[in-house]
């Protein structure tokens, strides 16, 4: 194994709480179990959203000056959602490292910071999926069938999710 | 252009109290109030190097930190974030000090840690004991190593890292120089000192850095004082608005739209120059690869012609050299009556010939620039002191050709301008574009004039046995000319920045090329500039149009010319009169 950094420790803390006492909403575990740096997460569908129901799953990748710099998520499941990017890459404002804005238009409580775990990221995730963003969207196709077409978003939608069922 | 005229007296009696010397009377005086010019005139900036910078910086800080009674590194913080106006934080900070408090980030009472003999690490979750965990004014506390990796990871990301706040998310507590320099490594405090001071310079609204590769100064200017050329120390000549080089006459709008056209099409203009003719018919450029000189242009032109003389090829035949020498054009060439330039003018009605009309007259000066700066350095580095030995003169009375030498510097720069000028000014307005013309013809041939004697009779007497006589008058002839050039080339400025408003008959800029083109005497340069420097040629309705208004003359549009009689047709230039634009004429 590679040598211990303090990355690699704190991930591997919080990887040996998170199956210790497990989160409501999601489950997480290695991808390999010989690198601390690539999790995989399964999301379940937030109840009372249209993603409801669905088991998404995603990858997640530190880099080696964790928890300095943020992760990046990719969901490895199909995806429909303004916030997604089409390729699965998840944009959220707190997964920005604080470099990425020197203006500092965001707020210091959107951005990344050096506090949030496994835990906090994914909790982010699951209330992004129960309320999109669509003011500054990843994915414009679904942005605007958001915006002007919610039914046909909301068809797409549990075809995903359904298809997120089937493949369990 | 009152303080134009103060530091013109100025300049000239701190010089005659300074030497008293009047061996060379008026013309000495008049060197070194070129060398004023040059380097004073417009001081509406100062030049800051480092040490200047950080004082300033500092005073500021210092003085926030006193009215405000608050540490030096809430100060700053405060003050980075207005933009490191002292006065707008004062004006912020009185009007509402909570919410000034609240957007940058400080708290009015820091908030203790809690005193427990160990804590959690928020970041690495880690127990430490207190005396290894740190906290903003906020208490949220973390431990050393987590903080350096925080401060770290802020500063290599770049200038952000000045606005760095508490990690704790649900926190806006700003994070001040104090703490970096607590925590962050040797490397890294560095990087913040230096982003500071950047920071100092470039978020400010009246400072900025000079624009030249490899210079460190910047530039203190006062906003909202005119002139926006700027000198600085290293040299480098820029304009303050757009930071492009200098570029008076030409405002910033048409610089930046040339300088566009030229990146995007000087290239290919280069090799087409280089490679091509122009069909005289179509004028699209044909490259000659190989082949007799009969030339048939591609369909749908088709026409026939003759590569040298560019004529059509149907007056070709034995008698004028057949195939391959154009007898036309040898003769034409060699009487001198092959006529390039009128080709040239006909030609320029097509877009591209007309650009690169322009673009060469503008490239050559520009490369002559080049050439007279480094023919500068040299003459300081190595021919100065030569002439200096040669002429038995000390140094300090040569300045006047070093005075010379910037002269023609600056003006190659103003003339390669002007062809930028010329290019953007409309085909329509004939009688400006005449004037312009004429006005950029005789700065050409007055700078050909100094240059001519600034290079060639100069190395006369640096390369003389010994000291010659003639030497006097030579200092004379060079100081005059200079100043007579620089007169020229500050008129020409002011006429094309006014947009050639007062183009009628008594322009006094045709006056002043008249004084420079009859070489005369000094003191009648010297009376023509102290003219120039009180009188306003361009006096607001001129000649042109006052007497036009009277009903009983009128001017003629193109040519200028005045005329009393009633006719409607110019006797100079046949021009038709143009009565629309002055009802009164009508009459």
């Amino acid at each position: 194994m590679a040598a211990q950094t303090q990355a690699s420790l704190l991930l591997l803390k919080q990887l040996k709480d998170l199956s210790k006492s497990p989160v409501d909403g999601f489950s997480a575990g290695l991808v390999d179990d010989s690198n601390i740096f690539e999790w995989s997460v399964t999301i379940i569908g937030p109840p009372d959203t249209l993603y409801e129901g669905g088991y998404f799953n995603a990858i997640m990748s530190f880099p080696e000056n964790y928890p300095n710099s943020p992760p990046s998520v990719r969901f490895t499941s199909e995806m429909w959602h303004p916030n997604v990017y089409p390729d699965g890459r998840v944009c959220i404002s707190i997964l920005h490292a604080p470099g990425d804005d020197p203006s500092g238009y965001e707020l210091a409580s959107e951005r990344w910071s050096p506090v949030h775990t496994v835990e906090s990221i994914v909790l982010s995730i699951i209330s992004m999926l129960s309320s999109p963003n669509d003011e500054s969207p990843a994915n414009i196709e679904a942005a605007k069938e958001w915006r002007e077409k919610r039914d046909d978003f909301k068809k797409k939608v549990s075809r995903i999710v359904r298809r997120s069922q089937e493949m369990l | 252009m009152d303080s134009e005229d103060d530091d013109f007296h100025s300049g000239g009696t701190g010089m005659e109290s300074d030497e008293g010397d009047a061996d060379y009377g008026f013309v000495e005086n008049d060197s070194d109030d070129s060398d004023d010019i040059i380097y004073h005139r417009h001081q509406n900036y100062t030049i800051l190097g480092e040490h200047d910078i950080i004082r300033l910086q500092m005073e500021d800080i210092n003085r926030v930190s006193q009215v405000l009674s608050m540490s030096r590194d809430d100060a700053c913080i405060l003050l980075r974030h207005y933009k490191w106006s002292v006065n707008r934080v004062h004006d912020e900070w009185f009007a509402d000090e909570e919410s000034v408090r609240k957007a940058v980030g400080l708290l009015e009472k820091p908030i203790e840690m809690p005193r427990s003999r160990e804590m959690t690490c928020g970041i690495c979750f880690e127990v430490y004991p207190c005396n290894r965990m740190r906290s903003a004014a906020c208490g949220h506390h973390f431990c050393n190593s987590c903080w350096e990796g925080y401060i770290g990871t802020s500063i290599n990301d770049g200038p952000g890292c000045l606005m760095l706040r508490c990690p704790d998310p649900d926190c806006s507590v700003a994070i001040g120089q104090g703490m970096i320099n607590v925590v962050a490594t040797e490397e890294d405090k560095k990087k913040y000192a230096r982003y500071l001071l950047r920071s100092y310079i470039e978020d400010n609204r009246k400072t900025k850095w000079c624009p030249a590769p490899g210079c460190e100064f910047a530039v203190d200017f006062v906003l909202g004082s005119g002139s926006y050329d700027i000198i600085c120390k290293c040299s480098h000549s820029f304009c303050w608005n757009c930071t492009e080089e200098a570029h008076r006459p030409v405002d910033c709008r048409t610089v930046a739209r040339w300088i566009l056209k030229n990146s995007t099409e000087s290239e290919n203009m280069n090799w087409i120059l280089a490679n091509s003719k122009p069909c005289p018919k179509c004028k699209r450029p044909i490259e000659k690869n190989q082949g007799c000189m009969h030339i048939t242009c591609t369909p749908p032109c088709k026409f026939e012609f003759c590569w040298l003389c560019l004529g059509p090829w149907s007056d070709h035949g034995e008698k004028t050299g057949g195939f391959y020498a154009c007898n036309r054009y040898e003769a034409a060439k060699q009487e001198g009556m092959y006529d390039e330039t009128e080709r040239r003018r006909e030609m320029a009605k097509n877009s591209l010939e007309r650009y690169t009309h322009y673009y060469e007259r503008w490239a050559t000066n520009q490369a002559s620039r080049q050439k007279a700066l480094s023919d500068l350095q040299d003459m300081q580095a190595v021919q100065l002191e030569k002439l200096s030995d040669k002429q038995n003169q000390p140094e300090s009375q040569l300045k006047f050709i070093i005075e010379a030498w910037l002269q023609i510097v600056e003006c190659r720069r103003v003339l390669k301008w002007t062809y930028a000028y010329g290019y953007y000014l409309p085909e329509s307005e004939y009688a400006k574009r005449e004037f312009f013309e004429y006005l950029q013809g005789e700065a050409e041939s007055g700078l050909e004039r100094l240059h001519q004697c600034a290079e060639k009779e100069l190395q006369g007497f640096i390369e003389a046995e010994g000291p010659t006589k003639e030497f006097n008058d030579f200092r004379t002839k060079l100081a005059g000319l200079t100043s007579v050039t620089r007169n020229y080339f500050e008129n020409l400025v002011r006429a094309l920045e006014t947009g050639l408003n007062d183009v009628g008959p008594s322009s006094h800029l045709a006056a002043c090329s008249r004084t420079s083109g009859s070489g005369g005497s000094i003191s009648r340069a010297k009376s023509g500039k102290s003219k120039v420097v009180r009188s306003s040629a361009f006096r607001p309705g001129g000649p042109s149009r006052s007497s036009s208004d009277d009903g009983t003359h009128w001017s003629c549009g193109r040519c200028t010319f005045v005329h009393v009689n009633p006719s409607n047709i110019c006797q100079m230039c046949g021009h038709q009169r143009q009565t629309c634009a002055h009802p009164s004429d009508n009459q």
